[in-house]
């Protein structure tokens, strides 16, 4: 049994600035070695950007997510402090309550972590690297991206896990977060970093079994670094490359060894070795040798390639650093439990099909709103592409107050009735657009269900479906 | 049934008057209402009182209603607060109707009431949302006037319509509201102010939407033993038409269309034994310019897809077939949420008795609509001058 990576999904979020522009901004830019990077929109946290990688990868795998047995999810950016988020991506993909969950969060290498556990797992399972890094603007943020990958992991896999390492040592400072803080930093003791990286790095390649890589994703907070750190070994430059992905995505956390990790497997051949190894500040660095090449996989240069521009007052914005998020005036409470009843519709487009008329009525609760009789609704999942039946665009000043800080960040957004069919019959779900220019949404557009941030009440993240334009 | 008369109805001036308070505004209309009264009238007849309001800023969330009541002497009759957002006025007019018709009560007082100018922005934005469903249409991310607006993208997909008929609501609207003292917005605008203003929400402009207004409204409503003393023009209540729908605008049939305005014309106009439209005059619930185009082909006031017409036509204008919104509407009159219901009814009683400040010549009977939300409850009301013989 040859278990390992079977598919893979990635997310990258649609907007993207170049150092160009920071420097522009600030007279200096402090990403060496990175042109451009990514910024998740307003709705857009590592929830969000996992369950859209995680969708991608069960889809390329043609995989069910009600089999999977394992799913680990790595982030140093968790929506909240505390609290297993894993749960949460389990239930919005429609997984089964019985998978092992895993949320770790402590430093980037969380990333390979959740992978080589998912496959120490039986069955199929998914590991998720999903980060959006904040730091000083003035310095640290410069370099930091945002990006999500998901491996699918199972038996009978193209691409397996040979071997891994790991390498232990105390070097505090080299990236750490504070308590309480949002941002991430570095003392900037420049020799003691670099030889902290690339001890621990040449390290664990030296304790890999591999012999020549084709490919190698190597710690890679900036451009020059997992250079610098390779040649202590003897991985090619041209390896280093074909797994560097910092220079058009940045500091992507958790994320960015992951992302590398999979654009290197996706050019790689059935007898090509690849290796992975993180460092995970402090001390701590993991590697993981693979062989084979994976096919179920996304073009991470394409992905990588595309986007929108932003300017850098825009990003400021879209990061939220110019924006308290304060709800003034309170925002619309729906109690948790309330809530709660609802996640399958909120997640899933889960609607009701009336036993008496076969109508579907959306959200599956109350009486059929077709023909009003009060039957035992039958459950059915509606397809993610509906038709927009009614627009407008929500300006300035006109959203609830609970929409106001998004709006801030993240300008005006349309709000559209959405038209869904199921077997023939049809309802309407209301739904925000994301991803898109609000102005050129029209009636009559298709447009596709995607998982993003509503808003937060009480301090918990609600997560619902969005629609973004086909 | 017994038949129900108005015999006096009156309102507070609408508009911004922070200072004034729920009870000091209602102190106001009931007074008004009193003084129109023609006959020699004793406020302690008053058996029973419905007042409507959402409750705008959360001032006397519990038992506003009698608090009102004992505020203007009328100590200890039963008082009932009525809360169907916008259209709560226009059920406490139900309700005063139907105490009267069955008999409970003899003379009944009807009112409404809302202060809104004196919250903060973020605040009066939060209680903008309070009426549309919740879970879902609010945290999509809209307020009213989205909502509106979606069913303004839907028409204008549908019919040959363009937002210079949504402007033309605007125009006819605060044309007539110049006219009248007690409005809000009482200033014209040309149908190029309207279309160019600010977009509110696309393709809804500053124009196409009301204010947000202070104001307190009241009509007495009595038994025809009652009214033949003390009335010399009363106005009958010939229907009292009213009906439920989803709340959410995505849960319903149709985005171009309001089915509970359908529903409660149709009641209405059996119960007052007349054909769709066969009135004077009609004030409808125009919170935005697309609710009253929809309220034209709701009421049946023309086919789907007509109202675009009748609004280039004039035959909404005051001097046209079937002036609507003589009042000036919600949009230049303005919108005390829970004061528009039986602020309607006073418009219908001076049509009725002579006395409007745009006077529709000959007028003998009207209508009022009322609509909450964006359309989960709806009231119709069909008043007629003079005694009349029938009994619905």
């Amino acid at each position: 049994m040859t278990r390992g990576l079977t598919a893979a999904g990635v997310h990258v979020p649609r907007f993207r600035i170049e150092s160009s522009t920071i420097g522009e901004a600030w007279g200096v830019d402090h990403a060496s070695g990175i042109e451009r990077k990514a910024l998740p929109a307003a709705d857009e946290d590592a929830v969000t950007m996992a369950i859209s990688a995680a969708r991608d990868a069960l889809d390329r795998g043609n995989a069910n997510a009600a089999d999977l047995s394992f799913v680990g999810l790595a982030t140093t950016t968790p929506p909240l402090a505390e609290e297993e988020l894993a749960p949460r991506v389990v239930r919005a993909l429609g997984g089964a309550s019985d998978a092992r969950t895993v949320t770790a969060t402590a430093s980037p290498l969380a990333g390979l972590d959740v992978l080589e556990r998912a496959v120490g797992a039986d069955g199929p399972a998914l590991a998720i690297a999903a980060d959006a890094p904040t730091g000083d603007p003035a310095e640290a943020d410069h370099r930091l991206g945002a990006g999500a990958v998901a491996f699918l992991v199972d038996d009978d896999a193209p691409v397996t896990l040979v071997d891994s390492a790991a390498h232990s040592d105390e070097y505090p400072g080299v990236r750490y977060r504070e308590r309480g803080s949002e941002e991430v930093d570095a003392l900037g003791v420049t020799t003691y970093e670099r030889d902290a990286v690339g001890e621990s790095v040449a390290a664990v390649v030296s304790d890999l079994d591999v012999a020549e890589p084709a490919g190698a994703a190597l710690h890679q907070p900036n451009g020059g670094l997992p250079h610098r750190a390779g040649g202590r070994t003897d991985i090619a430059g041209a390896a280093i490359e074909r797994g560097t992905v910092v220079d058009r995505v940045g500091d992507a956390g958790a994320a960015t060894v992951p992302l590398g990790l999979c654009a290197a497997l996706a050019s790689a051949d059935a007898d090509d070795a690849t290796v992975a190894v993180d460092f995970g500040g402090g001390g701590g660095a993991l590697g993981l040798a693979f062989a084979g090449g994976l096919d179920n996989a996304p073009s991470v240069d394409e992905r990588l390639s595309g986007g929108e521009l932003v300017s850098y007052d825009r990003y400021l914005r879209e990061r939220g650093y110019v924006v308290d998020g304060e709800v003034a005036g309170g925002g619309a409470h729906v109690s948790l439990p309330s809530w709660r009843r609802s996640l399958d519709g909120r997640y899933r487009l889960v609607a009701g099909r009336c036993p008496s008329c076969g109508g579907l009525t959306f959200p599956a609760e109350g009486a059929c709103g077709v023909c009003h009789d009060r039957g035992a609704f039958e459950h059915v999942e509606l397809p993610r592409e509906g038709v927009v039946d009614a627009v407008t665009v929500i300006g300035q000043g006109g959203a609830p107050p609970e929409f106001v800080p998004q709006q801030e960040r993240d300008g005006p957004y349309a709000v559209a009735i959405v038209r869904f069919t199921h077997s023939g019959e049809e309802v309407t779900i209301p739904m925000q657009l994301t991803d898109c220019d609000p102005e050129t949404v029209a009636v009559g557009d298709d447009v596709r269900a995607t998982i993003r941030r509503v808003y937060a009440d009480e301090g918990i993240p609600r997560y619902g479906s969005k629609a973004t334009p086909i | 049934m017994r038949e129900a008369y108005v015999i006096g109805a009156g309102q507070s001036p609408f508009g911004s008057y922070p200072d004034e308070t729920y009870r000091s505004l209602f102190e106001t209309a009931y007074e008004r209402a009193l003084d129109s009264v023609d006959g020699d009238f004793d406020p302690d007849r008053i058996d029973e009182a419905f007042l409507g309001t959402l409750g705008v800023g959360g001032r006397q969330i519990g038992l506003s209603g009698p608090a009102v009541t004992e505020h203007i002497g009328q100590h200890g009759i039963p008082t009932t607060r009525v809360e169907n957002a916008c259209a709560a006025s226009g059920y406490a007019m139900r309700n005063a109707v139907s105490a009267v018709k069955s008999g409970m009560a003899d003379l009944v007082l009807a009112g409404g009431y809302e202060v809104m100018t004196d919250t903060s922005a973020d605040q009066t934005k939060w209680w903008l949302g309070v009426s549309g469903e919740t879970e879902w249409e609010r945290l999509s991310g809209t307020t009213f006037a989205g909502v509106y607006a979606q069913m303004a993208s839907a028409y204008l997909d549908e019919y040959d319509a363009t937002p210079e008929d949504l402007s033309r609501v605007a125009v006819k609207n605060h044309a007539n509201g110049a006219e009248n003292p007690n409005a809000h917005l009482g200033f014209t605008c040309s149908l190029e102010d309207a279309t160019a203003a600010p977009a509110v929400a696309d393709p809804l402009t500053l124009y196409h939407c009301c204010p947000t207004t202070d104001g307190a409204s009241a009509a007495l409503v009595a038994s025809e033993e009652v009214a033949r003393e003390l009335s010399d023009v009363p106005v009958r209540v010939a229907a009292s038409g009213a009906a439920s729908g989803a709340v959410g605008l995505f849960q319903r049939d149709s985005l171009t269309s309001v089915p509970a305005t359908v529903t409660a014309a149709e009641r209405a106009y059996d119960q007052a034994g007349i054909e769709a439209g066969d009135v004077d005059f009609a004030e409808v619930h125009d919170c935005f310019a697309i609710a009253e185009l929809m309220a034209y082909e709701d009421l049946g006031l023309c086919d789907r897809g007509e109202a675009p017409r009748l609004l280039r036509e004039g035959v909404t204008d005051p001097d046209g077939d079937l002036p609507v919104n003589t009042s000036g509407g919600l949009k230049s009159k303005g919108h005390p949420i829970g004061a528009t219901g039986t602020g309607q009814v006073v418009e219908a009683f001076e049509q009725l008795r002579g006395h409007g400040h745009v006077q529709v010549d000959g007028a003998e009977r009207g209508l009022t609509h009322n609509v909450g939300g964006s359309g989960g409850g709806v009231t119709v009301h069909v008043f007629e001058r003079g005694f009349g013989g029938g009994s619905a």
